[in-house]
Formats: C-alpha cells, structure tokens, sequence
C-alpha cells in the first residue's frame, strides 16, 4: 500500500510547480510576486476571434479609444486573449520606480519639487523602459486596493501616514483588465466610472488627501447572460467587441491542438510563436508611429456624422470613437488617409454598444449599422 | 465511514471520479442527484483514492469572502507587528479537492470567485491593503439536489464533468446499498474494502502514468467537435474537457489509444449534460444513407459544418471504423440514456410562514457582502478590524505621548479610541424579483405575452440600480412552465421569450404554485422581496393534480377554486405582493380577475391594451 501512495505522491508532485513555495509566503508586502507564474497563450495562436484581436490591437495603437467591452459565450477564450495581450505590448518609457508610471514631464509637473525642496528638473530624474502595464482587477477587490490607502505597516510601525498606492495608480498609462465586468459591485463601478471620466484617481480617507493621474485603456469582458452592464459603464467603452462559439469543425479541431500542445509545453510552445508575436509587435509599433501623419477627409466626416445621426445615436461619443478607430485601423493597414472602406469595418466595433435598446427590436444591432452604413455610401439595401 | 469502493450505485458518478482522479485538468466534477443518494458520502469518499497528502477543503456555504479569498491575519499580525497573510479556502485547496455540497445553493459573489480561481489558476487577492497573488488549482467537486435550484452556468462551464440526474428507482439497488452500507457498519475498517481501495488507487496510479502515451486520432477529434456542435453546446472549452475525458479513460483501461467506449463516456459526462438541443436519431437511416443526411434537416447551420469535415473523411474511408459520423452515432447512444423528466414531487403541506418575506434593506451591518468600512459605534454591527486598526494607526506616537504626559500606564500595545471604530457595512443581495405569471390559454394570449415581455425588458432595463431581476411563467394546457428563470439579463429574457406557445386550458393554480416555489428558491439564494404579476383574466380551470398526473380525476370547479385560495392565502402571508393586471377587452367578462386580485392583496389592474410600459410601472409602484 505504502508503495503505490508515495509513487501517486511523486506524480503529484511532478506537476506542481513553484506551488508550494508560494503558499508558504506570510512576509512583508514587497516581496510579492506580481508577475504572472509561467507563460501566456501566445496572442498570436490564438484561433478566429477576429473581432476582438482587432480591437484590442487597435487601442494599444491608440488608447483614446476608449477601451474595448467584449461580450460572449462561455469558453471563447475572452480571458485568454486579454491577457495573452501583454506579451505583445510596446514598451514605454517612465521616471524610474515611479509608483504612478509618470513621464519625466507629468512628474515634474506633479510634484514640482524634490525632497530637498529644490525645483525638480528633467536632468535630475533616471528614465527606465517598462512594458505598458496589464493590471487585473479582480472581483473581489476592496475598495482601498482600487483606490489606494493608507500604508498599515508604516503606521502602525513609525506613525508615518504614507499612501499605498492602489491598482488604478499601477494601471496609469495601461490597461485596466475586469473579467465578469457585469459582475462588478456598484460601488467599484461608480469608482471606476469617476476616474475613467477624469483621467485622475482622487483620494480622501483616513486623513489621506491625494490625487494622482489614473488614465488606462479599460477592458471588460463578460456573459450577457449573467447580467446587465450598467449604461453609464457601457457608454465609456469605446468598443464592443461580440463574440461567439466557433462552430467550424477545422478551427475548433485546431484550436484544441494548440491548447494541447501550450499545456504540455509551455515553454517551448511560447518559442515556437515567438516569431509571429515579434511581427504582431513590429506591426502596432509602426502602426502607431504612422498615426499622427493619417489623414481623413471631410467627405468620410460628414459621412460619419450621418451615419451617427440616423442611427439616432445619442451625444458625440460615437462619432469620436469611430474617427479614432478609423484612424488606428488605417494606420494598421500601413494606409496614410482614412476611406469609408476602414469605417466601413470597424462601424459595428464602435457603434453597436450605443444604440437605443428597444425591447422589441429583433433586428440584431451590428444589421442595423450595416444597413444604415450602406444607406449613407448611397448602396442598394435588399431588406 | 464509508469507503470509495463501498459505495454501490451512482457509478456514472465513480466514473467521472476517476476520471477527475486521474486527469485533474479536468476541472472538476458536478453531481446531482436527490436527497439521500448517497453523493456527499461518495464526494467524501473521493479523498481515499486520491494520493496522499492531497489537501481535501469542504467549502462552506456560508464562507465570508476574506476566508475564502483570504486576507489579513489579525492576530498573528497583531502579535508580530507586520502583515501576516492568512491563505482563503480556495488557495488551501491548492492541488487537492474543493468540495462543496448544495452547490447550487452557494451565494453568488461565492460563484464568481470559485469561478475566477478555476480560471486563473490562482487567487488574486487585491483586498484591505493587501496585493497578493496565491495558487490555486484545484479539482471541484460539487453536489447537489437539483430540485434546490439549478448550478449556475458560468460555473458549471470550467468544470468538465458533470454526472447526469438519475433518480435512484431500482428498488434491488437500493437493497443492495442498504446491505452493503450495514456491512460496513458490522465490521469496521474490513479487509476486503481494504484491498479494494487499493486496487483502485493502484489502477489510478498506472493511469496517471500512461496518461501522456495516450493519443487519439483526428477523425476523433472532429467526431468530438461535431457532436458538440449538433448538440448545441456553447463555447469552444468542452471540445478539450471531452477529449481530456476520453483520453482519461482510456489510460484507465490501460490503453494507449481511445476506444468507442472512452469517447461515449467522455460525451455522457461532458457533452450530453450541456446539450441546448436534441437531435433526433432517425430509425430508418441505418444503412448506406450519405453523411449529409444524418443530420436532422431542420437544422440549416450545420450545412456548412458538413463541408469541412467532409474532407478528412475521405481519407479515412477505408478504415471504416472511426469517421466523426461513426462518432456521432455512438453519440446518439449516450443521449438515449439521457436523464428521465425529473418530477417534482409536490407537497402543499409546506404553508409555514417564513419571516425573511419581510422587506429587507440594501445596505446593513449584519449580513450579506461585506463591501465597505464606515465610521460607527461598536455595537451597531460587526466592527471591521482592519480599517479599525487604520484608522488608530496614524495617532499611536501622539495618543502614547498623550497618556504618558497623563501619568497613565501604558498596557496596552494599541490605543483604540471610539472614534477610530469603523463597522462593516454590509450589501444584501438586495433588489426584487418580479415573476411574471402570464396566462397564455386561450385567443388572448399571444397579446398578453406581448405585453409580458414588453414589461419584462422594460423593467430589466430601468432596473438595473436597484439589481432587480425578472422571471416568466407561462401556463397553459395542463401545467405551467418557468421560460424564464430569475434572471438579470435583457439578453437572456430576449431570447428565452422568443418562443411563445399558446392555446389550451388555463392552469393558474399549478402556475401560482411553481411562482412561490421559485420565490422560495431565489430566497434561498439572498433575494428577500418578491412581486408577483399576474396577467390573467383570473379564470383558471385545471386543477394541480391534473398537471402532476394525466390519471388523476378532473377536478371540479370547487376543488380549484380552492385550490387558488388557498395558495393565495399562501402566498400572501408568505410576505409576497402581488398585483393582477387584467388585459381583457370585453368589460362584460371581467369579474374573475378582481376576485384572484381579492384574494392576493386587493391590487388589481384594469388595463386593456396596456403597454409594455405600463405593466412595468404598476408593478414597480
């Protein structure tokens, strides 16, 4: 009997990885390993799922998108992708160790002086590299951990009141991921919604009073089936990606074949994608340094802004949002001017979340867009 | 205590066990089955066969979310004066078993975390000034009664195997576990079971090592996917869990490659119980019919799955056994033995008066979710100790200077003062349900669900603040029918309501019984006000047996009436409101629909033609 358990036992154990000796951590709160144990799915492997690869490369290229809210079944891989995202993201550069992720210039403009009380100067700070930050927020996160609190340890040790900074401090200049986002306690949203409308985290507690920028591209991903998105939360989505159970028999064949293979290797499985992810990265690098020479024409505006209208979409969000997507979407096609064939793909991504919910309606939203979109560029509607 | 191999019966549920024991990527395993089935002594029984040392962690269903999450240590941070982290249920769980009976009856926010582990793989703990990351793989077992209320679907979703619902009705089945369970009691710890415990764990082992040698073929695969397909399963997750299955059972019959049995298995356990649609065997095609065929033809999407699996079986023409059509008929198999209609068995007896009917409010100091710390006095609510302690941390040096200057001994480590008191605010899962009972007999139905599901999305939309959530009865012929159960999701109502059937008899008092029994079930499960909303002309004319039993006698017009008193008196003094809205044109034939009204309240309704609208907002005034 003895011989068949401690042989069970080894399996076991073989399985386990760095496991146990994470669970023996009880020390002091620096020593905490952010970072995610082994590897991600390589974004790149990942299978179908066009709509919301896309957008989410499209708000690495520009963050003013908005974020992106992607909505679906079960077992899509909507996690999976988000945070497969952060192992093709570009590098960007902030004041070393800065808790905020602040730029040399945010930094001085912010804290004006050094400790010494001297005026802060760009020649006294050291830049460093860092990736753009993927911060998780989980669902049972407490409001002190979002916001930022007071620093217990030091209190309660030297009597010092210092601010330990929350996820929204660690997620400035990055992505703020939500899973289950229509899961989220309202009073995080309301947090949520405060600061993705400002760009700046304000706190006010335990005779604390500090504000720090908080400007994050926000991802949420959810089951419509489990409940409702808050509207107001909904409207600050720049996109609204939609996706569904593949149902070819090839892609889903394929698609169990590399997970197979990612699990027993991880590892190997990340090199063997490492390629395509260095062509994925080189492509949004370029894409963004392209941005700022794209150019749109009056024509595809006004076209844009009709679209908007007879869609009765309500204040100018949409239009924003659309331009901008157009913008990020051309300059991924390596294209220099915006065309009404760039709206014409990403119109559904942009506008499908900002139509009026009639209960009655049986029109799916993305028909809707489609039809009106072609209204607009003067095509033959068959209804 | 009963062993493992003791257990006689549920053998579908020892399967799926084994197959968990042996692949623990599998997730997990869901068991249901009635009271006194023997599945919490089996689930417990799971422990023995697995490896030593494999942390077992039963997860109780009224676990707060800092334990199960985990947080800070308070005591030990106290004593040591630095941050001690104490590890959640779900991290101890950590390579071992989490196991939870009455699944379907844990809390929701319980749900998501469980949820959320599985699907990290860790704990992010991001909770009173604490940032941790803890693993967290486990294996989930789960059992429960299913007439308690259903496992939520986002759950049931990473755990890849779930046993289907069998009532046990073999009465020489339920001998022999009644012998073998008084054996076991005669003679503790027997050799017998002894060996056989080990027999099995030993039979494990080796599957566990032969497990990576196992491979199966592509035709395999697609029949796999195919089958997923057919059956309407949602989401790309359960192609991997079902492989993962087959796989699992063929090393268990020490087999490198997976035979017919491993893949009926794996869609028994996998596919079958997460079926959205049936197809239909059809007898007469046996033999030399094209592939195309087979596929039901009312199903106009699998056309263009048939195209790409078509290739691949061309070059497998030859061997002629396992193409992914093969596969799917062995698929058929597994949903003939499908589970048969669960029949609630339905007692009125039950006409206890419960207090929790009474309104509660949102936000308290006693129960539900913890959210929020506020300033408070101590004795109004549970004190929250580490924003307690927050807030006297800043003063220590000065309060301490303070009481020296005072000449006081200083005994304690800390001063608290009242101030620095915060208690803990609590949110009960606040919100109403609506159940809508919507009448749909008769050549007025299909405007009265019309207008049922105008004022369901109309109420799900505006609602949201307040969380509410909706459910739709519909009754008619013999029985009513729940299309919509307690939901929040406009999505959900949207399509559960899209399919209406109409005409028939008009079975109020069944419809007003599955009404109270689902308000039961949500409250449960921390819903605590309820709105009933009746959509009838009030005229019911079967009786509740009539739905339970096509043998038993018609009961007469008296029987029913009382019957509909009866559940009315129930219901009311159960705590829950009710209004009757009456859609009905002909002001002659009124005069049913008052009296139901009567007899629930006095809220009644005359709203011919009503809107969507309007429905809505006299049931929310």
């Amino acid at each position: 009997m003895t011989q068949t358990a401690s042989a069970a036992k080894k399996t076991a154990s073989a399985k386990a990885k760095a496991g146990a000796a994470a669970k023996a951590s009880a020390g002091p709160k620096k020593a905490r390993t952010k970072k995610k144990q082994g590897q991600a799915f390589p974004f790149t492997a990942i299978v179908g799922q066009e709509e919301m690869k896309l957008s989410l490369i499209l708000n690495i290229i520009d963050p003013r998108i908005g974020g992106v809210l992607v909505m679906g079944h079960r077992g899509t891989g909507k996690s999976t992708t988000v945070r497969a995202l952060a192992e093709v993201l570009p590098s960007i550069e902030r004041v070393k160790d800065d808790v905020y992720n602040r730029t040399v210039s945010q930094f001085i403009e912010m804290e004006k002086t050094g400790k010494d009380g001297k005026a802060l100067t760009a020649a006294d700070m050291t830049i460093e590299d860092i990736q753009v930050p993927v911060v998780d927020l989980p669902l049972g996160a407490t409001e002190d951990r979002v916001c930022g609190t007071i620093d217990i340890e030091q209190a309660l040790t030297s009597g010092v009141k210092a601010f330990e900074p929350g996820l929204l401090a660690q997620a400035n200049r990055g992505f703020l991921y939500i899973d289950e986002v229509n899961l989220l306690d309202d009073h995080l949203v309301d947090v949520l919604l405060d600061v993705a409308a400002s760009g700046r985290n304000v706190v006010e507690r335990e005779g604390i009073s500090i504000r720090h920028p908080a400007r994050f591209v926000l991802v949420g991903s959810g089951n419509p089936e489990e409940g409702e998105l808050r509207p107001q939360l909904l409207d600050r989505f720049g996109l609204h990606a939609r996706i569904i159970t593949i149902t070819d028999v090839e892609s889903r064949v394929d698609i169990v074949k590399r997970r197979r293979e990612y699990d027993d290797d991880p590892e190997a499985y990340v090199k063997k994608w490492d390629k395509e992810q260095k062509k994925l990265q080189a492509r949004i690098l370029k894409a963004k340094d392209l941005l700022p020479a794209i150019t749109m024409s009056d024509d595809v505006l006004t076209d844009i802004a009709r679209l908007c209208m007879q869609l009765g979409i309500d204040g100018h969000r949409g239009e924003l949002t659309i331009t901008r997507t157009a913008h990020a979407f051309a300059a991924f096609n390596g294209d220099k001017e915006v065309t009404m064939e760039h709206v014409k793909e990403i119109a559904g991504l942009a506008l499908r979340h900002r139509l009026r919910k009639d209960p009655l309606e049986t029109l799916d939203p993305g028909e809707k867009i489609e039809r009106e979109l072609a209204k607009v560029l003067g095509e033959e509607v068959d209804a | 205590m009963i062993a493992f191999t003791d257990i006689v019966g549920m053998d579908l549920a020892k399967q799926a066990l084994m197959l968990l024991a042996v692949d623990p990527s599998l997730g997990g395993v869901v068991i249901p089955a009635a009271v006194g089935a023997g599945k919490s002594t089996l689930a417990r029984a799971f422990a023995d066969i697995l490896p030593e040392g494999t942390p077992f962690v039963e997860l109780p269903l009224n676990v707060t979310e800092d334990r199960l999450i985990g947080g800070v240590d308070l005591e030990a941070t106290l004593v040591r004066g630095e941050r001690v982290v104490q590890h959640g249920v779900l991290s101890k769980a950590h390579e071992g078993v989490l196991y939870v009976d009455s699944l379907s009856l844990l809390d929701s926010s319980a749900v998501s975390h469980v949820m959320d582990a599985m699907s990290r793989g860790e704990v992010l703990v991001e909770r009173e000034g604490l940032s941790e990351v803890h693993p967290s793989k486990f294996m989930l077992v789960g059992t429960y009664d299913p007439s308690d209320g259903e496992v939520r679907m986002g759950l049931l979703d990473r755990v890849g195997l779930i046993v289907p619902f069998t009532t046990q009705n073999d009465y020489r089945a339920r001998r022999q576990i009644l012998q073998r369970n008084m054996a076991v009691k005669d003679a503790e710890g027997h050799e017998d079971t002894r060996d056989e415990l080990n027999m099995v764990k030993g039979l494990l082992d080796a599957a566990r090592e032969l497990l990576p040698q196992v491979a199966m073929t592509k035709e395999q695969m697609q029949g796999i996917v195919q089958s997923a397909l057919s059956l309407g399963v949602e989401g790309n997750r359960v192609d991997i869990f079902a492989i993962r299955a087959a796989l699992a059972s063929a090393a268990l019959n020490q087999r490198t490659d997976v035979d017919e049995d491993d893949l009926k298995l794996a869609l028994k356990l996998v596919l079958v119980p997460r079926a959205t649609r049936m197809p239909e065997r059809e007898e007469e095609v046996q033999d030399e019919m094209p592939p195309e065929d087979e596929m039901p033809p009312e199903e106009p999407e699998t056309e263009d799955e048939e195209a790409p699996a078509d290739t691949p079986d061309a070059d497998a023409e030859e061997e002629q056994e396992e193409t992914p059509d093969m596969i799917e008929e062995l698929m058929m198999d597994a949903v003939e033995t499908e589970l048969p209609d669960n029949i609630m068995n339905i007692s009125l007896a039950s006409k206890k008066k419960s207090k929790s009917g009474s309104r509660g409010e949102a936000l308290n100091n006693r129960r539900g979710r913890f959210v929020r710390s506020q300033e408070g006095e101590m004795r109004s609510g549970k004190v929250a100790l580490i924003p307690t302690l927050i807030s006297a941390a800043p003063w220590q040096e000065s309060r301490k200077r303070e009481r020296a200057k005072k000449g006081h001994k200083l005994n304690t480590a800390l001063i608290i003062n009242k101030e620095d008191v915060k208690i803990k605010k609590f949110r009960d899962k606040s919100g109403t349900l609506f159940i809508f009972i919507v009448d749909a007999s008769g050549s007025m139905a299909l405007n009265r669900m019309r207008q049922a599901k105008g004022a369901v999305s109309h109420l799900l939309q505006n609602a949201y603040v307040h969380r509410d959530q909706v459910a739709l009865i519909s009754f008619r012929g013999k029985q009513a029918q729940l299309l919509l159960p307690p939901s929040q999701s406009v999505d959900r109502a949207k399509r559960e309501l899209d399919v209406l059937p109409t005409g028939g008899g008009t079975p109020l008092a069944s419809a007003m019984y599955l009404a109270w029994e689902t308000a039961k079930q949500a409250r449960t499960k921390g819903t605590s006000q309820f709105m009933f909303v009746f959509i009838t002309d009030g005229r019911g004319n079967i009786g509740l047996q009539s739905g339970m039993n096509p043998e038993a006698p018609k009961a007469t017009k008296e029987e029913i009436e009382q019957e509909i008193t009866g559940l009315a008196a129930s219901v009311s003094a159960d705590g829950i409101a009710s209004i009757v809205v009456d859609t009905q044109m002909n002001y002659l034939s009124r005069g049913e629909a008052p009296k139901l009204a009567e007899k629930l309240g006095r809220r009644y309704f005359y709203l011919p033609n009503a809107k969507a609208e309007q429905i809505a907002e006299a049931a929310m005034s």
